[in-house]
């Protein structure tokens, strides 16, 4: 294999990174490349799909505290990244995760759906605060859509757990159809290596609201985000239920049939497993 | 300095493999091996992988394949004790040892079954200086329903270290747990993949009077290893995991319960009013 294959297939790891631990395999892979130079042209745009694969939450600069989530739907020419609230652009180092440049957006008031983007930006900001202890949410107007993300982390390394939430929801208003889709995951490593990787997929129809009331559409669009968060975090309850209690007792028993532990000294009389068991079944 | 910067890529590379999603270990394994081709032999070895069955067409049993059984691209099944492909000079365990290796997966069959239920279990012994080491494997496949599918995989490394009429021994055991649920609600299609592995090591120094001895002091150290671990993989997968999701994001709004707070708090004091 050539070096050069070598190196972004190493850099390739990075987009499989556990939420909370890009750092951490990232310096893996430059202790397995062990040549930083040779590494960096690889790393730089596996680094920014990393960043807009995990909605990074930016604060935007010269933005008074506003913060904005990368995402492919608000990136804009030359690296740099719009937050429609603003109305501002910015540059964005994606090795040290770092905001700069501000500069005025163009257009973005005066496009067709900003009124509706901004009215969903109200309700999902509403949305987030009530059901997202750590949440943060962008919503984009991208290619006739208005695009809503939603990212929620929590870190806790010094617990060995990582955990994040990742929505994207994409409303068209000429169907007013809304597509979607929310993905999880885990990652639990004390003594080992234990992950929850789940994803569900989302179409649905939003009621009409009356013409023109773009408040009135904002709330509908979220309200039916909100019915089928609540429904996919139900599903994962049912599931958790579904694997404990059936699969995971298919795997192994607590004790066998007979309700005792094996006597080590007397297994040569045992002979065939098989037998003893269905002896203790009749 | 060569030597320093291959133990430093090593550590790289097994803390990777801690980071990555397990339900995908041998891919990763796989993508590690071509960017590190020089360490092939340490990764194969250090790097736990779900257990492959065999089948051993002379004894018209299966076996599980890692490792610990593997001599080039051959491997030795516990029961015919031949390799497959066939190997001229594949290594074996002495002749003592492959007496006690017999008996021994005997004895694991025996657990298996009262434990698993089914599934396939293979014991390897080989020969260290003055002592001796195993592995014992089990693994069993729970294809269930279209709905939840799983699979466990035991690998229990002991390490026997005899010394007169006592033997030390150190276990290190890992499982592998998978398992997939998928959920379809309408349209809607969602799967749950929660898998991993949990490892823990036990240290006990016991009695050998004979050598089937070691057979019933490993078999009791693995027995109350494996159930210990069966109730870490409870609590771990099912409630740990569960527990964080569930503080990703909150069932309750938080805006309603601060509001029902508030409204309680009001009541409370327009009685307190009303008492004083």
């Amino acid at each position: 294999m050539s070096s050069g294959s070598k190196l972004a297939k190493a850099a390739g790891l990075l987009l499989h990174s556990p939420p909370g631990e890009v750092d951490d395999v990232f310096n893996d892979i430059r202790g397995i490349v062990g040549d930083d130079e040779a590494l960096q042209s690889h790393i730089e745009p596996v680094l920014a799909e990393s960043n807009m694969q995990q909605f990074l939450v930016a604060e935007v600069p010269g933005g008074g505290g506003s913060k904005v989530l990368l995402t492919p739907y608000n990136r804009a020419e030359g690296g740099r990244f719009v937050d429609p609230n603003t109305r501002t652009t910015f540059a964005f180092d994606n090795l040290h995760r770092t905001a700069s440049d501000p500069q005025a957006a163009e257009g973005g008031a005066g496009e067709e759906e900003e009124g509706l983007r901004a009215a969903v930006q109200r309700e999902l900001d509403a949305y987030v605060a009530a059901h997202y202890p750590a949440g943060a949410a962008s919503a984009f107007a991208h290619a006739g859509a208005v695009v809503a993300c939603v990212v929620s982390n929590r870190f806790s390394p010094g617990n060995f757990w990582n955990g994040s939430w990742r929505a994207v929801w994409s409303y068209d208003p000429a169907t007013r159809q809304l597509n979607g889709s929310a993905k999880i995951r885990v990652h639990y490593f004390e003594d080992g290596n234990v992950q929850l990787d789940t994803q569900s997929d989302f179409t649905a129809d939003v009621p009409a609201a009356a013409a023109g009331d773009d408040g009135a559409a904002a709330k509908k669009v979220v309200a039916v985000i909100r019915q089928y968060e609540a429904d996919f975090q139900q599903s994962i309850s049912d599931g958790y239920r579904q694997l404990a209690d059936k699969t995971f007792k298919g795997l192994r028993r607590t004790l066998p049939v007979t309700r005792n532990r094996i006597d080590w000294d007397k297994i040569a009389n045992y002979k065939l497993g098989g037998e003893l068991a269905h002896a203790a079944e009749s | 300095m060569a030597d320093y910067e291959e133990c430093e890529q090593m550590d790289c590379a097994l803390d990777l493999m801690r980071r990555l999603p397990p339900q995908n270990v041998e891919e990763n394994l796989l993508t590690l091996l071509e960017i590190l081709p020089e360490l092939t032999e340490d990764l194969l070895a250090a790097v736990d992988q779900p257990l492959k069955v065999r089948q051993d067409s002379v004894a018209g049993k299966e076996y599980l394949a890692c490792d610990y059984n593997r001599d080039g691209d051959s491997y030795r099944s516990p029961w015919s004790n031949a390799y497959d492909p066939p190997l001229a000079d594949g290594s074996m365990p002495s002749d003592r040892l492959r007496k006690l290796e017999v008996a021994a997966n005997e004895a694991f069959d025996t657990y298996k079954e009262l434990y698993y239920e089914g599934g396939v279990s293979s014991v390897y012994l080989w020969d260290m200086d003055d002592s001796f080491a195993g592995v014992v494997l089990i693994k069993k496949v729970n294809d269930g329903t279209a709905r939840s599918k799983g699979s466990w995989d035991s690998i229990h490394v002991v390490e026997v270290l005899e010394k007169g009429r006592q033997a030390r021994y150190k276990l290190t055991s890992t499982v592998m747990l998978y398992t997939v649920a998928s959920g379809a609600k309408g349209d809607r299609q969602s799967e749950i993949n929660l898998s991993g592995s949990l490892t823990r090591q036990d240290e006990r120094e016991l009695p050998v009077e004979d050598a089937a001895a070691h057979i019933a002091n490993m078999g009791r150290m693995i027995e109350d290893m494996e159930f210990k671990m069966r109730n870490a993989l409870q609590e771990v997968y099912f409630g740990k995991t569960h527990d964080i999701v569930n503080g990703l994001r909150s069932t309750a709004d938080a805006g309603e319960a601060q509001s029902r707070e508030r409204l309680q708090r009001d009541l409370f004091s327009q009685l307190k009013a009303r008492k004083d």
